[in-house]
C-alpha cells in the first residue's frame, strides 16, 4: 500500500528475537529511514511463539502489518507458520535445522512439519534455508543463531554494510561484538550463491 | 513521523531513541517533571514503572492493587508533586472508585492515569474499551498514536491536569505500549511550585461540597471541549480525495497507511470530542469514516451530531485492526456515491471479525515452566473432589491442556469469593480456591476476611512463589521487595491469615509429600483453611539441583509422569527422555511409580 518494508522475526522465547529486531531497527535508523516496530512477547517466557515486526521506509505509520516482505524464522515450525505472513514474492529466511517441538507434538497428539521446501514452493515465496546452528557454533556461540539469520537476510535487505555494522554496535555488548560480526558474515556468505551476489 | 513541537524547543541531542511506547511514557514523565510514579503490574503497562526505576530521580513503587495505587498518587499530587499512575485496562476497574470522585475534587500538582488497553486480548481476560471511562468520569483523555507522541503527550497531560484541575487519562493500547518508534527527546519542562493548601470544599466530598464540585466538573468539561477545538493535539490534515477519516491512537496509523489520500481528523485529545472540528471535516469531504478499535466510541458521538458516518458497520468491533483490515473494510465506501439525506434510521449492527482459519500446524500454547512448583499443587488438586476456582497469574495456565486443573478465571482475586459462594450455596465444602501470592494481596485478602466472617467452608491454596512472576517478577507486599531491588518489610501470609482467625499452614512446595499431606488434610477438614504452598519461582533461582534422568530399563512408558504435563519430559521410542529444559525440580521423580526417574548421576547405569 506504500513504500514501507516489513520484516517479521518469528521463533520461540529465548532465541534472541527481540535482540534481532533491535539490531534491524538500529540498522534501518543508521540508513536514515523511519522505523516502527511491534512485538508480541507476553507469554514468551512460558514457551509461546514470539513475533517481532520491524517496518522501515521513508514514512511508516503503522507498527504492524498483516503481510511481511521478509520473514526471519529462528525455528522450523515457526518458519512454516510464518509462511502465512508472507505476501507474494516474499522471502523466508529460516533456520531449518532448528526444531523445538511444542507440547502437543511431544505428547504425540500433533505432527511436527517434516520440512519447509514443499510448503514454500506452494506459497510461491523465495526460501533461504540456513543451517544457522552450525554457523553460529562456527562463529563461536550457539546463541548467535539470530545474528546468522540477520546476515542471511541482509542479502535481500536494502542496507549498506556500514549501516549493519552500526546496528550491531548499537545493540550488542562490546565483549561479544566480534563473535556476532563473524556470525553475521557467515550467514551472509551462506546464501550469497543462492541470492547471486 | 508525527513530530509536533507543542511549543517546546527540541533539545540538541546526539541521536533519536528507538523506544517502546512504555519506555517513551516513562522518559516523557521524567521530562515533564513527574516526581512520583506508582501502579500495579499488568501487561501491557508494566514496563513504564520498570523503566522509570532505571531512570532515577523519581520515586517509583508498586502498590498492592490499582485502587491503592491511584489513591497513593492522589496523595502525592495533593502534596505538590506531579504524579503518574499506571495500570492495565482491567486495573482501572479496580481504581474506578477513587477515579470517579477524583474527577470532582480535582488535583493539586498534575496527575496522569495511564491505562494500557489490550485489544485482541494478547494477555488479558477481556478487551474492554477504557475510553468509556473518560466520558464516564468527565475527564480529558489523550491517545498517543506512536512512541514520539507517547513521549510528548505525557507533558501535555500534566499541563492539562494542572490547567483544568482534573486527573487526565492517558490511554495506550498494546501496539502503542509494545510498539516501537523513533523518539526525539525534548528539553525538560519548567515547573511551578504547587504547595499543598488545605481546601475542605474541594477535597472533602460530602454531599453539600460534592454538589458544587459536580457543577464545576460540568463547566470544566465544556471548557475542555473549547480547548479540544483549539488544540494542535487535534489536527485536521488535508487530503486529496473526497473521503475523510476520524481516528485516534494506533488506529490512525492503520488508516493513514490504508488511505494515504484521505482527509484526516487526527485526534490526540479524544475526550471531550471537538464537535466543531468534526463538522469542519464534513465541509471538505462528502463521505466520512471513523476508524477505531473495539467500541464505536467516536462514531456514536459523531452520529449524535446528526452526521452520516461509516464505522462499526464496516470495521470489526472486536480484536485488533491493521492497515489491511481497514483497507478491505472501507474500500467499498471510498468509491460509493455520497449518501443522500434520508429519514432517521437505526445504526446497522456492528461487524464481527471473522475467526482466524485453523492453520493445521501444532500450536505453541504457553505452559508453566519446567520446574515450576505449581505443577505439584495441580497434581495434588486433581485428585481432590473439589471444584478448583482459579485466579489470575502464571497458574491460570493450569487451566489449559495438559493440566485442565482449574475451572474458572474471572478477575483478580475472584477465586476466594467464588469458592465461598459456591460452598455457601451447596452447604458443604465443594470448591477450593487457587490464588497466587501477589493476587492474594491485590484483592484476595478482603474476600478471605469475608468468607471467615460469613462462616463459609473452604480451602484456599496460596501459590506463594515470592514474586509477581507472570509480569516479570515484581515485588509485592509479601516480599517487601521494591522496584529498585531494595528489600523492605514483607507481610507474612500465614500470620496475616491467623490474625484474621483462619487456620493456616505453610509448606515447602518442593516437598511433594508434605504438600500433598497438607492440602489433603485441609480438604477434608471442616470449616475454612489456607495452605500456603511456598517455593521461589524457578525462573528466579540461580542454582538448581541436578537434572532428572531416566533409567531406560525400568521405564515402561506408562505415562504417569506425563500427567504432570512438564515440558521437559518427552516420550521416546522405548522409554521417557528428559530434555535440556529440565531444572531438576524432582516432581517427576516423586510421581514415577516404578523408580525409573532419578537424579542424573544418582541412577545406577542406564541413565540417558
Amino acid at each position: 500500500m506504500n513504500g514501507a518494508t516489513t520484516v517479521s522475526i518469528v521463533g520461540v522465547g529465548g532465541q534472541g528475537i527481540l535482540l534481532a529486531a533491535a539490531i534491524l531497527a538500529e540498522t534501518a535508523t543508521a540508513q536514515g529511514l523511519e522505523v516502527r516496530g511491534s512485538e508480541v512477547k507476553g507469554m514468551a517466557q512460558r514457551g509461546g511463539s514470539v513475533l517481532s515486526t520491524v517496518r522501515f521506509g521513508e514514512h511508516v505509520w503503522s507498527p504492524v502489518s498483516r503481510y511481511a516482505d521478509v520473514v526471519i524464522a529462528t525455528e522450523l515450525l515457526e518458519g512454516v507458520r510464518g509462511l502465512d505472513l508472507l505476501g507474494p514474492r516474499g522471502t523466508l529466511v529460516c533456520a531449518h535445522t532448528t526444531r523445538i517441538p511444542p507440547g502437543g507434538v511431544l505428547r504425540g497428539e500433533e505432527d511436527y512439519p517434516a520440512d519447509l521446501a514443499g510448503a514454500a514452493v506452494l506459497n510461491n515465496v523465495r526460501l533461504l534455508a540456513v543451517d544457522a546452528e552450525a554457523l553460529a557454533r562456527e562463529a563461536g556461540t550457539l546463541r548467535a543463531v539470530n545474528v546468522v539469520l540477520l546476515g542471511a537476510a541482509s542479502a535481500v535487505l536494502p542496507f549498506d554494510g556500514s549501516s549493519w555494522r552500526r546496528g550491531l554496535e548499537a545493540t550488542v555488548p562490546a565483549s561479544i561484538l566480534a563473535v556476532n560480526e563473524r556470525a553475521f558474515a557467515l550467514g551472509r556468505d551462506a546464501v550469497a550463491e543462492e541470492v547471486g551476489q | 513521523m508525527a513530530v509536533v513541537g507543542f511549543g517546546y524547543n527540541p533539545s540538541l541531542v546526539e541521536r533519536t531513541f528507538f523506544f517502546s511506547g512504555n519506555e517513551a511514557i516513562a522518559h516523557g514523565a521524567v521530562r515533564a517533571g513527574a516526581g512520583f510514579a506508582c501502579g500495579y503490574p499488568g501487561t501491557p503497562s508494566t514496563e513504564i514503572i520498570e523503566t522509570l526505576v532505571g531512570l532515577g530521580g523519581i520515586h517509583a513503587e508498586w502498590c498492592a492493587n490499582e485502587k491503592v495505587a491511584l489513591e497513593t498518587a492522589v496523595g502525592a499530587s495533593l502534596a505538590g508533586v506531579r504524579s503518574i499512575v499506571t495500570m492495565k485496562h482491567v486495573g482501572l476497574n479496580v481504581a474506578a472508585d477513587p477515579l470517579m470522585t477524583l474527577s470532582l475534587t480535582g488535583v493539586n500538582a498534575g496527575l496522569v492515569v495511564v491505562t494500557a488497553d489490550d485489544p485482541g486480548m494478547h494477555s488479558s481476560q477481556n478487551e474492554q474499551d477504557n475510553r468509556t471511562y473518560a466520558r464516564f468520569a468527565k475527564i480529558p483523555m489523550l491517545e498517543p498514536s506512536d512512541s514520539q507522541e507517547a513521549y510528548d503527550f505525557v507533558a501535555e497531560a500534566f499541563a492539562l491536569s494542572e490547567r483544568f484541575d482534573t486527573p487526565v487519562l492517558l490511554r495506550s493500547t498494546t501496539r502503542i505500549s509494545h510498539g516501537r518508534g523513533q523518539v526525539l527527546p525534548r528539553v525538560a519542562v519548567a515547573l511551578e511550585p504547587r504547595e499543598y493548601e488545605r481546601d475542605l470544599d474541594k477535597y472533602v466530598m460530602v454531599p453539600q461540597h460534592a454538589r458544587v464540585r459536580n457543577h464545576i466538573v460540568l463547566e470544566r468539561l465544556e471548557r475542555l471541549r473549547g480547548f479540544s477545538e483549539e488544540s494542535p493535539l487535534n489536527v485536521l490534515e488535508a487530503g486529496t480525495s473526497d473521503f475523510g477519516i476520524i481516528a485516534a491512537g494506533v488506529a490512525y496509523g492503520y488508516a493513514r497507511e490504508a488511505f494515504p489520500k484521505a482527509w484526516f481528523l487526527k485526534l490526540g485529545l479524544s475526550n471531550p470530542l471537538p464537535y466543531a472540528k468534526v463538522v469542519r471535516l464534513y465541509e471538505h469531504v462528502s463521505r466520512v469514516a471513523v476508524v477505531e478499535e473495539l467500541d464505536p466510541f467516536i462514531e456514536e458521538q459523531v452520529r449524535s451530531l446528526g452526521l452520516p458516518v461509516v464505522g462499526k458497520a464496516a470495521i470489526p468491533a472486536e480484536g485488533e485492526l491493521d492497515q489491511d483490515v481497514v483497507f478491505r473494510a472501507l474500500e467499498p465506501y471510498v468509491v460509493r456515491k455520497p449518501p443522500r439525506r434520508r429519514r432517521p434510521t437505526v445504526p446497522p449492527a456492528p461487524r464481527l471479525a471473522s475467526p482466524a482459519p485453523p492453520a493445521g500446524l501444532p500450536v505453541r500454547h504457553p505452559v508453566l515452566c519446567p520446574g515450576c512448583t505449581h505443577w505439584s499443587v495441580f497434581a495434588v488438586l486433581r485428585r481432590l473432589r473439589l471444584a478448583p476456582m482459579g485466579d489470575i497469574g502464571c497458574y491460570t495456565l493450569g487451566a489449559l491442556p495438559p493440566l485442565l486443573a482449574l475451572d474458572t478465571c474471572l478477575c483478580m482475586g475472584a477465586s476466594v469469593g467464588m469458592m465461598a459462594g459456591f460452598n455457601q450455596a451447596l452447604g458443604r465444602k465443594a470448591a477450593a480456591a487457587v490464588i497466587g501470592d501477589s493476587t492474594f494481596f491485590h484483592s484476595g485478602v478482603t474476600s478471605l476476611i469475608d468468607a471467615f466472617s460469613n462462616e463459609a467452608e473452604g480451602l484456599v491454596v496460596v501459590l506463594d512463589n515470592l514474586s509477581t512472576a507472570m509480569t516479570g517478577h515484581q515485588g509485592h507486599p509479601g516480599t517487601g521487595v521494591h522496584p529498585d531491588g531494595r528489600r523492605g518489610p514483607g507481610v507474612d501470609i500465614q500470620r496475616l491469615c491467623e490474625g484474621i482467625g483462619v487456620r493456616c499452614v505453610t509448606v515447602d512446595a518442593t516437598d511433594y509429600a508434605s504438600l500433598e499431606a497438607a492440602i489433603s488434610a485441609e480438604a477434608s477438614a471442616p470449616g475454612l483453611g489456607v495452605v500456603v504452598a511456598r517455593a521461589p519461582c524457578v525462573l528466579t533461582l540461580r542454582e538448581t539441583p541436578g537434572a532428572a534422568a531416566v533409567d531406560a530399563g525400568r521405564c515402561n512408558l506408562c505415562g504417569a509422569c506425563l500427567e504432570i504435563g512438564c515440558p521437559a519430559l518427552v516420550p521416546g521410542e522405548t522409554a521417557m527422555r528428559v530434555t535440556e529444559a529440565c531444572t531438576g525440580c524432582g516432581l517427576c521423580i516423586e510421581i514415577c511409580r516404578r523408580g525409573a526417574l532419578g537424579r542424573a548421576g544418582a541412577l545406577l547405569g542406564g541413565a540417558s
